[in-house]
């Protein structure tokens, strides 16, 4: 899976999470997003682990900046699945 | 699957933004059909884009409530499921949450946020950590034991101050079983393992709760849909969740549904269909030695084991009743002749076999019994009949048995139409009264005069101010009772408790009669205002009809005026959609309107010119005193 591709994806789970209409970049983070607080961070990655068929690991989302390093990240773990 | 997935979330979108009022009715049908956590999450977000563009569903039959989450783990997203599964079933939800492992201060504090809150619901879900058993596995019992009963008492204890403080129903989470093999075999040998001393702590918070708390069965639900699947060590350590996704969606459910238990009545009747329901075969066509029912083959342990299963809840106090399509001599022939049976005739208050249409039975059922038709289950293995009675008696729940008799008792027991909140010793009693109402109704058509009748009854009415042991049953009929209610008011067990003692007028009557104890039939609550005795809730079981009941309850009621100097007593008729037999009630019983309006009518009776009714019932005062 590329990167595009995962960006794509991404687009679709964002909008089922969020209210507001979230368009995905790389450069996009929680703080752009008023409703991306702790709470829906917790909805947000259960759905992305779902839509992907991954898990991600103890402290390994915590660990990226922005959606760019997030789907970096999954698409390592997808490449490893 | 995933396109058929696609193109709901589609429709649904621009259902949304053409506000089309069916959306909420397909939010609700695809919430019932996930336990996916993802799945849920979407079908919430939908449900906020909604309501974020002020489109709303139908505002009757919503009930509002207030519930207040506490405890030693992070709420959401549990929080988000329980709101969104009490929205789509009719409850707008405001919500209070504690902070994180704060709730031992929240409930001790009477200035903390809990309170200002005023919930009617408070959720306490305790953090396992603090309550497992802290010492060896090799302690001896009766030291484990002594822990176990002090952590359930500190549990309890908040409970009681909850309920002290506030008034609210408490909702207490039990604890999930650790699901690792170790300590191993030696588990099931200790009470020092933490699987058994969570066991037993749970155990003893069950059986010790008192009847302000209902318990949601964290332990149930994880051996339900397995105990490896309801936690999720990464989610507790990163976020501190109490359980993994997918059983936060099984949590908020069952928590729903305990509100909603909490909330609206329970089913009373079931009723059932015959032929390839109650045994395999057709009767009419196969005769008695025909059927299928018994040890003979698996199809007929089937049956005998299905008919077991309702022979259970009808000792549980649920009224039976037949609905089939017969000759009625064929249909009695197995209740009366087959050794096999474990249902007999005698365990049914109404029995339909004829050739009318099922709907029209279901309406002379409910006749006979006195009780509105939402209070019906109906089972039968015939699609058709299930969709038939849907359409033309849609009061009445169907459960579609189908043709596999295996599935019967699953399909019966997941239902969860007959789920006792809590059990109250009338419930045990009550199938034995309507079988005495059978009884009370040959004899009605066998004497002529109505008087006669109603004194060969022998009928002892007892009037008693609210006492504590009668809350389960005082709250059960003030939250059941639809059709004899002046102004359907609800009240939890907690607010019943509440009136005990209050300077408020709240007198429940039990009535007897040669036949039985009928229980407390009749409820009448009012307060002091200015000189005016004004009636809050005034209701009656429908079991007691034209039994002069309510001419001794206004008799009495008119004597605590008097002794309250109160002028007059005033009533109100809030009508519903159940409530038209007391529509003329007030007038029926001498008082006269003041004012009427579409939504209620108001009615008063000056003291002074009040005649009392008199009646064939005998009644005895304040009998509670002495007990």
């Amino acid at each position: 899976m590329t990167k595009a591709e995962v960006l794509a994806k991404l687009q679709d789970v964002f909008d089922s999470t969020f209210v507001e209409t979230v368009i995905v970049t790389e450069e996009l983070s929680a703080n752009d997003v008023e409703e991306w607080d702790s709470l829906s961070h917790i909805t947000l990655i259960v759905s992305v682990e779902k839509s992907f068929g991954i898990r991600f690991g103890l402290g390994e989302v915590e660990s990226t900046r922005n959606v760019g390093e997030l789907a970096d990240l999954i698409v390592k773990k997808v490449g490893a699945a | 699957m995933a396109s058929t997935e696609l193109i709901d979330n589609t429709i649904l979108k621009s259902q949304i933004l053409s506000k089309d009022p069916v959306f909420w009715q397909n939010l609700a049908e695809r919430t019932r059909q996930t336990s996916d956590f993802s799945e849920v999450s979407v079908l919430s977000t939908f449900r906020r884009k909604a309501l974020s563009k002020g489109f709303l569903p139908a505002q009757e039959a919503r009930t509002k409530i207030k519930l207040a989450v506490i405890g030693g783990c992070t709420f959401h997203p549990l929080s988000d499921l329980i709101l969104h599964f009490l929205f789509v079933n009719g409850y707008d939800c405001e919500l209070w949450m504690g902070d994180y492992d704060n709730y031992i201060w929240e409930v001790m504090d009477h200035s903390s946020g809990l309170y200002s809150f005023n919930p009617d619901f408070v959720l306490l879900i305790p953090p396992v950590w603090r309550y497992r058993y802290s010492g060896k596995l090799t302690d001896p019992q009766s030291l484990v034991e002594e822990e176990i009963s002090r952590n359930c008492k500190d549990i309890l204890d908040l409970c009681n101050r909850i309920n002290t403080g506030c008034g609210a129903e408490v909702i207490l989470c039990n604890f999930i079983l650790p699901c690792y093999h170790d300590p191993g075999s030696i588990r099931t040998r200790t009470l020092a393992s933490e699987w058994n001393s969570l066991k037993s702590l749970n155990m003893q918070i069950g059986l010790q709760a008192p009847n302000y708390v209902s318990i949601c069965d964290l332990e149930f639900l994880a051996a339900r849909t397995g105990g490896l699947r309801a936690r999720d060590d990464r989610g507790w350590f990163e976020t501190k969740q109490p359980f993994s996704t997918d059983f936060a969606v099984h949590a908020a459910n069952e928590i729903m549904h305990t509100i909603q238990a909490a909330k609206a009545p329970a089913k009373k009747v079931l009723v059932i269909d015959l032929d390839e329901t109650l045994w395999g075969g057709i009767i009419g066509d196969d005769g008695l030695n025909g059927i299928e029912i018994g040890s003979s083959s698996p199809r007929g342990e089937c049956f005998k084991e299905f008919q077991r299963i309702i022979k259970n809840l009808q000792e549980r106090g649920i009224l039976l009743a037949v609905c089939s399509k017969n000759e009625l001599e064929n249909a009695l022939a197995p209740f009366e002749k087959h050794p096999e049976m474990h249902l007999r005739r005698d365990d049914f208050v109404s029995f339909q076999a004829n050739w009318n249409p099922k709907a029209d039975n279901m309406a002379q059922i409910a006749a006979e019994l006195n009780l509105s038709m939402d209070s019906f289950v109906f089972v039968d293995d015939n699609p058709a009949e299930i969709e038939m009675v849907r359409q033309f008696a849609p009061a009445v729940s169907g459960i579609c048995l189908g043709a596999d008799p295996s599935f019967f008792i699953r399909l019966l027991k997941d239902s969860r139409f007959f789920e006792p909140r809590n059990i109250t010793e009338e419930d045990l009693v009550r199938s034995q009264q309507y079988k005495n109402d059978e009884k009370r109704m040959g004899l009605l058509t066998s004497s002529t005069d109505i008087n006669t009748y109603l004194e060969s009854l022998q009928m002892v009415a007892y009037a008693n101010d609210f006492h504590p042991i009668d809350v389960p049953r005082l709250a059960q009929l003030i939250n059941k009772s639809n059709q004899f209610n002046l102004t359907t008011h609800r009240r939890t067990e907690s607010e019943v408790t509440e009136l005990i003692g209050s300077d408020q007028v709240a007198l429940s009557f039990r009535l007897t009669d040669r036949f039985g104890d009928l229980g407390i039939i009749s409820i009448v609550i009012a307060k002091v205002v200015e000189e005016i005795l004004e009636i809050d809730t005034w209701l009656m079981s429908c079991r007691v009809l034209k039994r002069q009941m309510e001419h001794v309850v206004l008799n009495e009621l008119m004597t605590r005026a008097a002794q309250l100097n109160c002028r007059k007593v005033k009533g109100v008729y809030i009508p519903t959609s159940k409530n038209q037999m007391v529509k003329d009630f007030y007038t029926n019983m001498g008082f006269a309107v003041t004012s009427s309006e579409t939504d209620q009518t108001e009615y008063e009776l000056i003291t002074s010119k009040f005649e009392p009714f008199s009646t064939k019932i005998s009644v005895i005062r304040g009998s509670n005193d002495k007990s």
